[in-house]
């Protein structure tokens, strides 16, 4: 006997601007992590239409999704999944490399980036070495390594205490100060109101939906 | 960061797993590398002894093995006419028997006995005093023997030696002879332990009184360089078609059919176990591994590395197990198959020059594609594993765990 289908995502039609920071919350099994890998181009709706920079995204194959993935996109985990035997340094290059950056121009944006979250010192550390507010602030400059245009990030405080959290917080927000736009999937009420849009959702659809043009 | 350096690193990053996987291939590639050695190191060495010789046709009464088989009939003629082919450079006679040498302390104590008609060319090596003399004294004929019996005998160059021949089953006992010890040589197949000794044939028939004197056992040809053995065996088959002739390596081919064929066979069945075992050590590492990085590979991939890229990873992975297990396997392998090769070598009448391992290239290049294709299929379920993972459940599980 097969489980009945679950419909994670349904009747949500969203637009993510350019420079604005999203947010959104809801209880647990809601859809608000489906959604942010829609958003993301890691999965495609079984039905209704998806796009980013206007290509349509179920109509993409792997490569070119896991392109733009690479090159537009940014991803930050609640988990953080640095990868552990490669060092804060390693990991931030990690991405670049795949994206083609020779090793001079990795080098030189790894440094800039580790300095932009404040682990120049913590360079060479693994991230066993590292505490939870300092992985998470290593895989949000990986997530930034190949200048992306979007910042997805699902529960990106979730492991962390409450001042760390902020901490955290306060560099997402100057992310987005400096031109990327931020979808943020959080429970964190204090990270969800610095959002400028903030969705909430409920069974899959979008329940409330506070600030942001559509 | 390249999919070797990143394998390098994810391989390191356990040492533990890393070692106990690289130890695992080792042995199990030492144990495949000892039977691509034995699968053919029989037959390399034999014929290695038998070219040794100096001697490339053999003519003998059937198919078996000289020894084995019934004498050939009119000795003398077919000696002539063999020597009557332009092919042939040269003809030697061989008689097998046996002997009882008459030893004060020890009654039953029984010898190989050997006679000969023309060069005997590299079948022994003189060790001690001279070879045999080409005009012997009919009244005291020259006998060499080997170490073996040398020192049993307690035999010098220049002792008596007594014996009596045994030739043929049944025959009434013979009277002695006397033989001086001419030398002491070793016998190109000489046995280990084994007590050898050849004079020339007339003095043979003497000792041994056969009820056929004119027989041979075998004869050995050495062919003219410009003919070659197969035309050499083509002339013989054509001059005495009652008879069996075959170049060096087609006895070598027979022996592979017929005596060699249980090591092929032993080698053939390990060399598949070996392999199989290889397969999972290998697999099992790699699958444990990958699930234990399902959320970073599922993190990867979200990050926008391409399949091909996580499928590079496991294969380099992979590769580093099989290539540094590999590579401890070949001296590993060699020491194995050195003290596995000195224990077989010790098996009765196994000749003491006939090796069961046996180096070649070819075999190096064979353990090497055999390891490598292991290595590859048995990275093929990890590789499915990580390339088909589900992204968003991976990651949804992983953060739920």
């Amino acid at each position: 006997m097969s489980a009945a289908p679950v419909v994670a995502v349904q009747e949500v039609s969203l637009s993510i601007a350019p420079e604005t920071y999203t947010a959104i919350s809801g209880p647990s099994g809601c859809g608000k992590s489906t959604l942010l890998h829609l958003l993301g181009c890691v999965d495609t709706p079984t039905s209704g239409e998806l796009f980013f920079d206007g290509h349509e995204v179920g109509s993409l194959g792997d490569r070119e999704r896991s392109l733009i993935r690479l090159t537009r996109i940014g991803f930050v985990f609640q988990r953080f999944f640095l990868l552990p035997m490669l060092t804060a340094r390693e990991n931030v290059e990690l991405p670049q490399g795949e994206a083609g950056a020779r090793r001079a121009e990795r080098r030189e944006r790894t440094a800039e980036l580790l300095d932009y979250v404040g682990l120049t010192s913590r360079a060479e550390h693994r991230p066993s070495q590292l505490s939870g507010g300092e992985m998470q602030r290593v895989a949000i400059a990986r997530a930034l390594a190949n200048r992306p245009r979007l910042l997805l990030a699902d529960e990106p405080t979730g492991e962390l205490d409450e001042t760390t959290g902020k901490q955290i917080a306060d560099l997402l927000d100057r992310v987005h100060a400096d031109g990327t736009a931020i979808v943020v999937v959080t429970h964190n009420t204090a990270l969800a109101g610095r959002a400028s849009q903030q969705l909430e959702m409920r069974d899959g659809r979008v329940r409330r939906r506070v600030g942001g043009a559509s | 960061m390249t999919s070797f350096g990143f394998a390098w690193r994810s391989l390191t990053r356990q040492p533990a797993r890393a070692l106990l996987g690289v130890t695992g291939v080792s042995v199990v590639g030492a144990l495949l590398f000892d039977m691509l050695l034995l699968s053919g190191g029989l037959a390399v060495s034999f014929r290695d002894l038998l070219d040794g010789l100096g001697f490339d046709v053999r003519v003998t009464a059937n198919q078996w093995v000289p020894s084995r088989g019934p004498l050939i009939g009119d000795g003398a003629g077919v000696l002539a006419k063999l020597r009557g082919l332009r092919e042939v450079q040269d003809v030697t006679l061989l008689r097998f028997g046996q002997a009882e040498v008459v030893l004060d302390d020890d009654p039953d104590f029984s010898a190989n006995f050997m006679g000969i008609r023309g060069r005997a060319r590299k079948s022994w090596t003189v060790i001690e005093g001279q070879d045999l003399p080409e005009q012997d004294d009919p009244s005291i004929p020259s006998i060499l023997v080997n170490r073996s019996l040398a020192d049993k005998a307690r035999l010098s160059a220049g002792d008596l030696l007594r014996l009596r021949g045994t030739c043929e089953p049944g025959a009434a006992a013979m009277p002695t002879t006397d033989f001086r010890v001419a030398g002491i040589v070793a016998f190109r197949f000489e046995a280990a332990g084994h007590h050898d000794s050849v004079t020339g044939l007339d003095a043979f028939l003497r000792a041994c009184e056969p009820r056929d004197p004119d027989a041979a056992t075998l004869f050995l040809v050495a062919s003219h360089a410009e003919a070659g053995p197969a035309a050499t065996v083509r002339a013989i088959r054509q001059a005495l078609p009652d008879l069996h002739a075959y170049t060096n390596q087609q006895f070598v081919d027979r022996m592979q059919v017929t005596d060699f064929s249980y090591f092929r066979q032993i080698s053939f069945a390990l060399s598949t176990i070996t392999l199989f075992f290889a397969f999972l050590l290998i697999a099992t590492l790699l699958t444990v591994s990958v699930n234990q990085r399902l959320g970073e590979v599922a993190a990867l991939r979200a990050l926008g590395f391409r399949r091909r890229r996580i499928i590079a990873d496991l294969l380099w992975e992979s590769a580093l197990f099989v290539g540094a297990g590999g590579l401890v396997a070949l001296p590993l392998g060699g020491l194995i198959a050195g003290r596995l090769d000195a224990i077989l070598r010790e098996m009765p009448g196994i000749p003491a020059g006939l090796h069961f391992f046996v180096f070649q290239p070819r075999v190096v290049a064979e353990y090497t594609v055999l390891l490598a294709v292991t290595g590859v299929l048995a990275a093929a379920y990890p590789i499915y594993l990580a390339a088909r993972l589900p992204i968003t459940a991976t990651l949804r599980r992983e953060v739920v765990s």
